[in-house]
């Protein structure tokens, strides 16, 4: 019975495909296997073959759990003329500090990211255009500095503290450690929510709102029976994502000194392992632990992940949403919380901008313009190489990623057959899968298979890190195709099938030409991921020097290689440079794609 | 000129059966048409035609070899869609010629073919357009032409003027019945518009939620409907429930109907006396009775009059209170409110049985 629906199956594929299809088909399946689900899978197994009591022990101790929690949620120090309140939260060990900050950030991130998007969809203001902009600004990703800046705002002796006491207040504060690293993630993730949910809130119907207005409901509890539930898609693939996102975060806790983290303690003890035996169990049970935590988010908001819920979103808007003058008090919500709390949101991109340009930055104004970074790092053979490998592997992952994005697409959209629809879960998990897992369960399973070959990742990391690039960017192509694919009815195809035209030949001659623009947009959004991919660089990319790319230098410049910190300056310039390249990726694809939500949204 | 046969085809969508043993001959050369409403399955036969289904069971025959599982570009078949189906990104003559590059045919035969299918089908100086910069009608007009330059063993017309307005329609379509005549390609045509299948089918073959009920000349199934559902999709019927009073013949009945006697036919089942049977008569079988006409007529008043041009279309509440539509002559002079007798043929009475006959 088995036998025979797998006989069914293999014979209405080759059916529907021809051979070139059911190969590239077969290519892209091999790809996800060998670089995702085995790797994983290596992650659980592992620990289990070696499994041992002491082990389990050791995971419920300190680090990995701190009994009684360390340290003080703040300190009030008496310093004179001011009070110096330093909120600081306690260090509860590795495993509970991470899954805390995470769903604190999420929760914070969910609150701002829904009430932004409520207003912003719902009422017309003075300002709208701006504020919609400006709040995705926070979503250039700034690899490390970012955080740094955070720090060096609301951190020890930071500017707003400084500030507080120029104004002559007899308080000061500073944010810092696990409650700094909260801050700095908050502000770095709400985006992710708020942009997720407008593009939900914008696609429902007017008329579902209006009718319950007809009906007596309003204000809160119209938001709380209609509004809300309609955008959870929305709502819940932003949430998800910034709880994974905040778990494999590392920017945050390195600015904040937080060395208890999940995701700290994974890459540090890659970066510092001389071979495959250095590298402990328990690490790779935290890489498990993270994998597992993203795959309950996975289960839970799977129905809003999947590339179909996302063909319903990007349909287009076919209505005008329902828009309204905003009350007084919603107004002065408007222009006294939310336009600065996004220009607050923006500071890490500022501050990244300062660091860049100035000379100095150690007073709450940064000192001297100068433009000496720039060419300290151009010169620097280092960065130089850095940018060169990260170039190179990113232009050869987009070779894979243009066939995954294209050949999984296609089969999600064209192929209508059981079994295959595992293609979109797939497709789409790698945007949930946290990338420090996916590196350690390459670098595990990979390192003692290949131990002293050519492939070897401690001899030669750039094969491993090209192929991860590729599975871990390629959803952003695979989205803009299948987005292209929707626009191409199926008779187009037919007719050239009915013509004589073989389907590898109406792919070329039909299809492609059809979709090439969006192939095109989508590599350009993966291109410039690849670029500011950190999870494997820093720690794959780590393990041999000369084939580090560019986000590991910036690393290795604001941490140990050359001090905590110091060198943030060439930091900032590099990321800037990042930056450009990524506005120009990100307005020229939206551009030819012409739906800025979606492709921003993550 | 191929033979097209399909022999026992079923497809299934899911649990649902699209196509329930469908079986036809389509011979060398002529127009069959599939008709029936929407999502009886016409459209899915031809796309299994076609290639771009397979069925679950039985046998598709093209010019005696068996296709059933071959790939659509393995069949020579040639589609006309109901969107058309240009490619926005080619311009005429690149949609046309696409087919020919495919058989790998030199750039000068290319070139042949093309200008020949492009003065076929009127088509001359609009080579180098786009699709989009083509009326509806140009466009469907490529579309043709695509699938002809190729030579196709088959022909396969899916509602290929439905997206046109009904002026265009009739021009179209005496276009493609000329165009066949002459090229005598054998042609599958769905439609789900009864006028157009008439008048453009050598035969036509009659659907109903997944199965062929009847299959004929237009004439043969516009006199001879084989069951209830086929007598009132073709053309406007009356339907009146009635009882079988008296069996005169094989064919011939005499029925009760509420207090009114009419003696009609049945052309499927022997009816049996006290049997409920369906009566179906069509507006245009009547006429107004004389003093000759002693059966089968029918006596009411006139209730309302309407002018529909081809025909005066006569609503009659009849003594027994049945209410019935006729068709008279345009220029008949009757009064609303006049009393009137109309007479119908026995031949134009059909009769059906009732419980059988609403279900299939």
């Amino acid at each position: 019975m088995k036998n025979n629906r797998l006989g069914n199956a293999i014979r209405g594929l080759t059916y529907t495909l021809d051979l070139p299809l059911v190969m590239l088909l077969f290519f892209t399946l091999t790809l996800f296997t060998l670089i995702l689900i085995i790797p994983l899978a290596t992650l659980f197994l592992k620990p289990l073959s070696v499994l041992s009591l002491r082990i389990l022990e050791d995971l419920i101790r300190y680090p990995y759990v701190s009994i009684p929690p360390l340290g003080e949620w703040y300190i009030v120090s008496d310093r004179g003329e001011y009070k110096l309140i330093i909120v600081r939260f306690k260090d509860l060990g590795v495993i509970p500090n991470t899954i805390l900050v995470s769903s604190i950030v999420t929760l914070l991130s969910s609150i701002i990211g829904i009430s932004i998007a409520l207003l912003v969809a719902r009422y017309d203001f003075l300002g709208k255009g701006i504020l919609r902009i400006i709040s995705i600004i926070p979503l250039l990703y700034t690899p490390f500095v970012n955080a740094f800046v955070t720090y060096k705002i609301f951190g020890d002796g930071g500017i707003l503290g400084s500030l507080m006491l120029s104004l002559g207040l007899p308080y000061s504060i500073e944010v810092t450690y696990i409650a700094g690293t909260i801050l700095a993630q908050t502000l770095m993730f709400w985006p992710i929510v708020y942009l997720n949910t407008l593009a939900s809130m914008m696609q429902i119907d007017p008329s579902l709102e209006e009718q319950a207005e007809n009906i007596g409901s309003r204000g809160f509890r119209l938001f709380r029976t209609i509004t809300l539930p309609l955008s959870l898609p929305g709502v819940a693939a932003g949430s998800g994502l910034v709880f994974i996102f905040s778990m494999e975060d590392l920017a945050a806790p390195l600015a904040f000194k937080v060395d208890n983290m999940m995701s700290i303690s994974i890459v540090r003890a890659i970066t510092g392992s001389q071979s495959i035996e250095a590298l402990s169990v328990e690490v790779v049970i935290l890489a498990g632990l993270l994998l597992l935590s993203a795959i309950a988010w996975f289960i839970l908001i799977k129905h809003y992940i999947s590339l179909k819920q996302y063909a319903m979103l990007a349909r287009g808007v076919r209505w005008k949403p329902r828009v309204s003058k905003p009350s007084l008090p919603t107004l002065l919500a408007i222009y006294l919380i939310v336009f600065p709390l996004v220009l607050f949101s923006m500071l890490p991109q500022i501050g990244v901008l300062l660091y860049a340009f100035s000379k100095s930055w150690t007073g709450v104004i940064p000192e001297g313009f100068t433009l000496e970074h720039f060419s300290n790092v151009l010169f620097d053979s280092r960065v130089l190489n850095g940018l060169k490998n990260s170039f190179i592997y990113s232009t050869l992952a987009l070779v894979f990623i243009v066939i995954i994005g294209t050949v999984s697409s296609y089969a999600i959209s064209r192929v209508s057959l059981r079994g295959l629809s595992a293609i979109d879960l797939l497709a789409m998990s790698p945007l949930a899968i946290p990338g420090l897992s996916i590196a350690m369960g390459l670098l595990i399973l990979y390192g003692s298979i290949f131990k002293d070959t050519l492939i070897d990742p401690y001899i030669n990391p750039m094969f491993l890190l090209i192929l991860a690039y590729a599975i871990r960017k390629s959803p952003f192509t695979t989205r803009a195709v299948y987005a292209g694919l929707q626009q191409v009815h199926r008779s187009l195809e037919e007719a050239g099938f009915t013509l004589g035209a073989s389907r590898t030949r109406v792919l070329f001659t039909i299809v492609l030409p059809l979709i090439g623009i969006n192939i095109i947009a989508g590599s350009m959004i993966s291109f410039v991921y690849c670029m500011s991919e950190v999870s494997t660089s820093i720690t794959v990319g780590s393990l041999n020097k000369s084939q580090a790319p560019i986000t590991y230098i910036i690393y290795d410049y604001l941490t140990a290689g050359y001090g905590g910190g110091a060198y943030i300056h060439q930091a900032s310039a590099i990321v800037t440079l990042i930056i450009v390249v990524q506005l120009i990726a990100i307005i020229t694809s939206n551009y030819i794609l012409k739906f800025r939500y979606a492709i921003l949204g993550i | 000129m191929a033979e097209v046969i399909l022999d026992n085809v079923s497809k299934y969508f899911g649990r649902f059966k699209a196509l329930d043993s469908v079986s036809f001959t389509v011979k060398p050369g002529e127009i069959f048409t599939l008709l029936g409403p929407s999502g009886c399955g016409k459209t899915t036969t031809l796309r299994v035609i076609a290639g771009l289904e397979i069925p679950e069971e039985g046998r598709v025959l093209i010019d005696g070899y068996d296709v059933t599982y071959k790939k659509p570009y393995e069949r020579n078949t040639a589609m006309v869609f109901q969107n058309y189906a240009l490619w926005p990104h080619m311009t005429v003559y690149d949609n046309i010629a696409y087919g020919l590059k495919i058989r790998k045919y030199s750039r000068d035969e290319i070139k042949r073919r093309v200008k020949w299918a492009l003065e076929l089908l009127g088509l001359e100086g609009l080579e180098n357009r786009y699709p989009l910069q083509l009326s509806g009608g140009q466009q469907q007009r490529v579309a043709l032409a695509r699938a002809i330059v190729v030579e196709p063993k088959v022909l396969l017309l899916d509602e290929p003027l439905s997206n046109l307005d009904a002026k265009l329609r009739v021009r179209v379509r005496e276009e493609i019945v000329s165009l066949q005549r002459r090229l005598k390609i054998t042609t599958i045509y769905v439609t789900h518009d009864q006028e157009e299948a008439m008048n453009i089918s050598d035969r036509v073959a009659i659907m109903d939620r997944g199965r062929i009920v009847q299959i004929g000349t237009p004439a043969e199934i516009y006199y001879n409907p084989y069951n209830f559902f086929i007598a009132t999709f073709m053309g406007r019927s009356n339907v009146l429930s009635g009882v079988v009073e008296r069996v005169i013949s094989d064919k011939l009945y005499e029925v009760n109907i509420n207090g009114l006697r009419l003696n009609g036919t049945s052309t499927g089942a022997k009816l049996s006396t006290g049997e409920d049977v369906l009566v179906v008569i069509r507006y245009e079988s009547f006429r107004k009775a004389d003093e000759n006409d002693k059966i089968n007529v029918i006596e009411g008043r006139v209730e309302r009059l309407s002018f529909i041009g081809l025909a005066l279309q006569v609503k009659v509440i009849t003594v027994n209170g049945h209410v019935i539509l006729a068709y008279l002559p345009p220029r008949e002079v009757i009064d609303t409110g006049a009393h009137i007798r109309l007479y119908v043929s026995p031949e134009d009475v059909k009769l059906y049985p009732s419980i059988t006959g609403v279900i299939d």
